[in-house]
């Protein structure tokens, strides 16, 4: 059993938790974070990506819209490196309003969204596969985030003013006395042991989770799990953010993100943020009404389907969980339920999620008497060393790189170092660098972490060549810890046979739904290489047998269970 | 007009264009691209379903429970003989295949698991481990960084976890002008140069330790891997033995090109590029098929035609978003799951394979394509590979020995016609 005592303890690894927790620590706060799976595990892995410039919220959920158009601003300035700016575009397709168009302008204007109107002509001449039969087009700051590469920056930052973060390790219990809570116990699931952590506060951010963290203080804090599903296409069909100039509903904004291009979202009220599918027909949906944006796009290949839970914050009775503000709610547990030392940050949006951070910490600062004010909003994030290889510190210096990330940037940097051959991933440009820099310097559990870190089998063939590579360098430079060579044997054969088999099933369970014409040739090659060419299935595995230490995503407190579709 | 004409360039239709041009009957080889060799190991596998130890063995008893399996339709005498051809083509090609039906020699995969293949070419049988627990040998595996397919160390690892004594380096690359980026092919390439040769064998000397067995790359030249083979063992003092990477596959590619040439020897002719879009019949006789041409579609009429497109890797089997799945070339009624929602098991390693990757031809026992009532098609077409796989052939291990077997069966009885 392990003992750690800080000043406040902040739950969830997902944006908002990470954001709290560099905002703590930069007031000279001092502050550990844990999160029962890696970093953006939850709802801020499993998003389309989106920066909002508001547009979307400006007729229903005007706060909403203020606030994603101020900290739009503020994001582009403080971590420009996981922004692409493409810029966003509200189009009129011949199935929506007219009439919307006007209310959307002035609604802009209102929420000081800002907005300008663009000739369709030049609309296409910017984006040659949008709708030509559309009517209008509004030019918004929309733009595509890198919500992985920003929680890791997050991280780094923190740690490096003294914080501490603590990945796979889940909540067991709230140490409640006299109705204050004192911290934490947790347990770690690498290791199976038990954390106790003692801090004055605690921060609640779990997200969608944050419901059951209350309830372990006996507190009822009513959360909706808004299970939101996205499909990747193997095309970047679009260079800008383009979303319909509509009430937000269903399969109506496309986001461009790296290689792909992705189609989103649905809402669907789930029961349970760990227990939710992805059906065919949601997929269908989506891509018939990504039709009316991109003409022919669902005849493109759709690489992977996966699915979020927003973690909408119910307030009073709404009818539809699309109509609960997508605004964020601080809940002052002493003030509402009379447990002190506990406060909730629910609700919000990846983009708002530094406001939230800054109000919640704000609420903390005051508690712990501690008058620093905010500078999340004025410092910029460090890069981190994973994100970056040699090459790229290289070209950093050349003035004239953009700050913002863009499409040539990959490309550029291995053409700068001259390494070609160093590809461990060619669809999104993975150098044998930053793969081995991640497993040695990062905190990779498996190849899942791996994935989140560096992007590696997020593009076209969905890890199909560069997952035996990546499971290879795992084994050189991350050799499993044992005192003989017999015993480190046994441990580098379930290493690599468990990373494999957890990679294929994982992947599997996003490929089901959304598997057909050539993408499920590509899956028959994929079985190819993987069992007849590789024979995963071959090396000796026992199924009842607990993976190997590093393969905590499989632990039932933290997997997701997908019901077959 | 063609006597025969063979749909397809993976090594079902490769082996069936191969005795029909022996039998005299000219076949053309219509394919849309390259097969599935490319992508494969270049072992031959019958039957490798649980670590099975004797694939005839296995086979016969499939035999007697199933006889709609095509195994059943080809039989015992027929997967001999057609095993027997396919050895001889590949002795006369300098390229000899060693195993037999009897028994399954067990290879190290790029993984370091141990694959079950009956006939494998000599440049990898050093590498059988079917005694290597207790022959009391010492392996050495070898490799290049800047091949990014093959890594000793996983492989050395993983076989040393399974009781086989290995260990992996890395050789190093001798300095050459060439290349920004290196893959099989490459490599390939690079040990056809006999100073290459000179300069890997010198390093594997000094590596080799004790170390009686060296596992290389599959790479080891296109031009006379045996002779590559050979020369490496004669340099290093030890044997010397191929293990199968990813794709592009090295054996996969010379396997082809042994095909190709023989096809041609005997007067068949290879037209690549050439995707068949439909078929055109009177009565049960298939009469002509049509490919994509530039300006029009190109006829191309026979008396007798083998198809043999593969199933979903090799293209023969098709399928979209609405469920629908459908055979590419002549529209063959297929046996599929009536939605997506059967397509697939929860569990990618699901025993037995995906239903979806089950969907086949019927055939009767002379592989002709059936009806919905069992009854022939056309007369004169005969369909073999993947494409009347009713099982997953990937997961029975036997992808590479159904291609054959099929194949030379077809081309024979089509040759009878």
């Amino acid at each position: 059993m392990r003992q750690i005592t800080t000043d406040v303890l902040v739950i969830g690894g997902g944006a908002t938790g990470l954001g709290v927790l560099r905002d703590l620590s930069m007031r000279g706060i001092r502050a550990v974070l844990v999160e029962k799976g890696d970093l953006t595990h939850g709802t801020s892995g499993r998003y389309h990506g989106l920066l909002h410039s508001g547009g979307r919220y400006v007729v229903k959920d005007p706060q909403s819209a203020t606030e994603c158009a101020r900290e739009n601003e503020i994001l582009r300035k403080i971590m420009p490196g996981c922004i692409e700016d493409t810029g966003g575009f509200f189009v009129v397709t011949p199935a929506d309003d007219e009439a919307y168009a006007e209310r959307f302008v002035a609604a802009c204007h209102a929420t000081e969204v800002p907005v300008d109107e663009i000739s369709v002509r030049e609309a296409l001449r910017r984006e040659p596969l949008l709708n030509p039969r559309i009517s209008r087009v509004f030019t918004v700051c929309d733009a595509a985030a890198d919500s992985f590469l920003a929680a890791r920056c997050h991280a780094e930052d923190a740690r490096q003013r003294g914080a501490q973060v603590f990945t796979y390790h889940y909540v067991k219990s709230l140490i409640v006395e006299q109705q204050r809570v004192q911290g934490a116990i947790c347990e770690d699931l690498r290791t199976g042991e038990d954390v106790h952590i003692h801090a004055a506060y605690v921060v609640n951010a779990a997200g969608a989770w944050a419901g059951k963290i209350a309830e372990l203080a006996n507190v009822k804090v009513t959360v909706v799990p808004g299970k939101g599903t996205m499909i990747a296409m193997n095309h970047r069909v679009l260079n800008t953010v383009v979303n319909r100039c509509k009430m937000p509903a269903d399969g109506d904004i496309i986001v461009p993100i790296r290689t792909v291009a992705v189609i989103g979202t649905t809402d669907v009220h789930v029961p349970d943020p760990d227990v939710y599918g992805i059906t065919q027909e949601e997929v269908a949906q989506m891509l018939e009404e990504g039709e009316w944006l991109v003409p022919g796009i669902s005849k493109a290949r759709v690489l992977r389907a996966w699915a979020g839970v927003r973690p909408l914050y119910k307030d009073h009775d709404v009818a539809s969980d699309r109509d609960i503000s997508r605004t964020y709610k601080l809940l002052d547990h002493e003030q509402r339920d009379g447990v002190a030392g506990l406060i909730s940050i629910v609700g919000g949006k990846w983009t708002t999620y530094r406001l939230m951070a800054e109000e919640a910490t704000d609420a903390v600062a005051a508690k712990l008497g501690v008058s620093a004010p905010c500078r999340t909003h004025l410092e910029p994030l460090p890069e981190i060393a994973s994100a970056r290889d040699s090459a790229s510190r290289r070209l950093e210096r050349d003035p004239r790189a953009p700050t913002y990330f863009w499409m040539g940037q990959p490309l550029a940097r291995v053409e700068a170092a001259d390494t070609y051959g160093e590809l461990i991933c060619e669809c999104e440009l993975v150098t044998r660098e930053r793969v081995v820099t991640a497993i040695t310097e990062g905190h990779a559990a498996n190849l899942d972490d791996l994935r989140r870190e560096t992007r590696l089998g997020m593009g076209p063939c969905q890890g199909g060549f560069c997952t035996y590579r990546a499971v290879a360098l795992w084994n050189e430079v991350a050799p499993p810890q044992a005192n003989n060579s017999a015993v480190g044997d046994v441990l580098a054969l379930a290493n690599s046979g468990a990373l494999l088999r957890h990679f294929l099933q994982e992947r599997w369970k996003g490929l089901t739904a959304i598997t057909w014409g050539d993408q499920l040739r590509q899956t028959r090659l994929d079985e190819l290489i993987f069992l007849d060419t590789l024979g995963v299935d071959l090396l000796p595995h026992d199924e009842g047998q607990q993976p190997a230490d590093s393969l905590v995503t499989d632990h039932p407190s933290i997997a997701t269970e997908y019901h077959a579709s | 007009m063609r006597d025969t004409i063979v749909i397809g360039a993976g090594l079902a239709g490769l082996m069936g264009a191969l005795t029909l041009a022996e039998a005299g009957r000219a076949p053309l080889l219509l394919a849309k691209g390259l097969g599935a060799t490319h992508w494969t190991s270049g072992t031959i596998d019958i039957w490798g379903k649980h670590a099975a130890a004797s694939p005839r063995a296995e086979i016969a008893e499939l035999i007697a429970k199933q006889p709609s399996h095509p195994f059943a339709k080809i039989g015992l005498e027929g997967i001999s003989n057609a095993l027997e051809r396919f050895r001889a083509l590949m002795a006369d090609a300098h390229y000899p295949y060693v195993g037999s039906i009897e028994r399954n020699l067990l290879l190290p995969t790029a993984l370091g698991a141990l694959r079950p293949a009956a006939l494998v070419p000599t440049t990898m049988i050093g590498g059988d481990m079917s005694h290597a627990k207790d022959d009391g040998r010492i392996t050495l595996i070898a490799g290049f960084r800047e091949l990014g397919d093959f890594f000793p160390p996983l492989v050395a690892a993983n076989l040393s976890a399974q009781g086989i004594p290995a260990r992996g380096v890395y050789l190093h690359l001798p300095p050459i002008k060439r290349k920004l980026s290196f893959d099989s092919r490459v490599f390939a390439q690079l040990f056809d140069d006999a100073a290459f040769r000179e300069e890997i064998g010198r390093q594997l000397r000094l590596m080799k330790g004790e170390a009686t067995r060296i596992g290389l790359p599959a790479v080891l030249g296109l031009k006379d891997p045996v002779g590559v083979v050979r020369e490496l063992q004669h340099l290093s003092g030890a044997q010397v033995f191929e293990i199968p990477t990813l794709p592009p596959s090295v054996p996969g590619i010379r396997l082809y090109r042994i095909f190709r040439r023989a096809i041609q020897q005997a007067g068949g002719r290879l037209q690549i590029g050439a995707e068949v879009l439909r078929g055109e019949s009177e009565g049960k006789q298939l009469r002509a098929v049509f490919t994509a041409a530039a300006a029009r579609e190109q006829e191309h009429r026979a008396n007798a035609f083998l198809l043999a497109t593969g199933g979903v890797a090799g293209g023969g089997i098709r399928t979209d978003h609405t469920g629908a799945v459908w055979e590419t070339a002549l529209d063959l009624p297929l046996r599929a799951p009536d939605s997506r929602g059967g397509w697939f098991h929860g569990r990618y390693f699901a025993e037995g394979g995906h239903p979806i990757f089950q969907v086949a031809v019927a055939t009767d026992a002379q592989l002709r394509p059936l009806d919905a009532n069992d009854q022939p098609i056309y007369h004169n077409v005969a369909v073999a590979g993947s494409t009347i796989a009713n099982f997953d052939p990937i997961r029975a291990r036997c992808y590479s020995g159904l291609a054959i077997t099929s194949g030379w069966y077809a081309g024979t009885l089509l040759a009878q016609q």
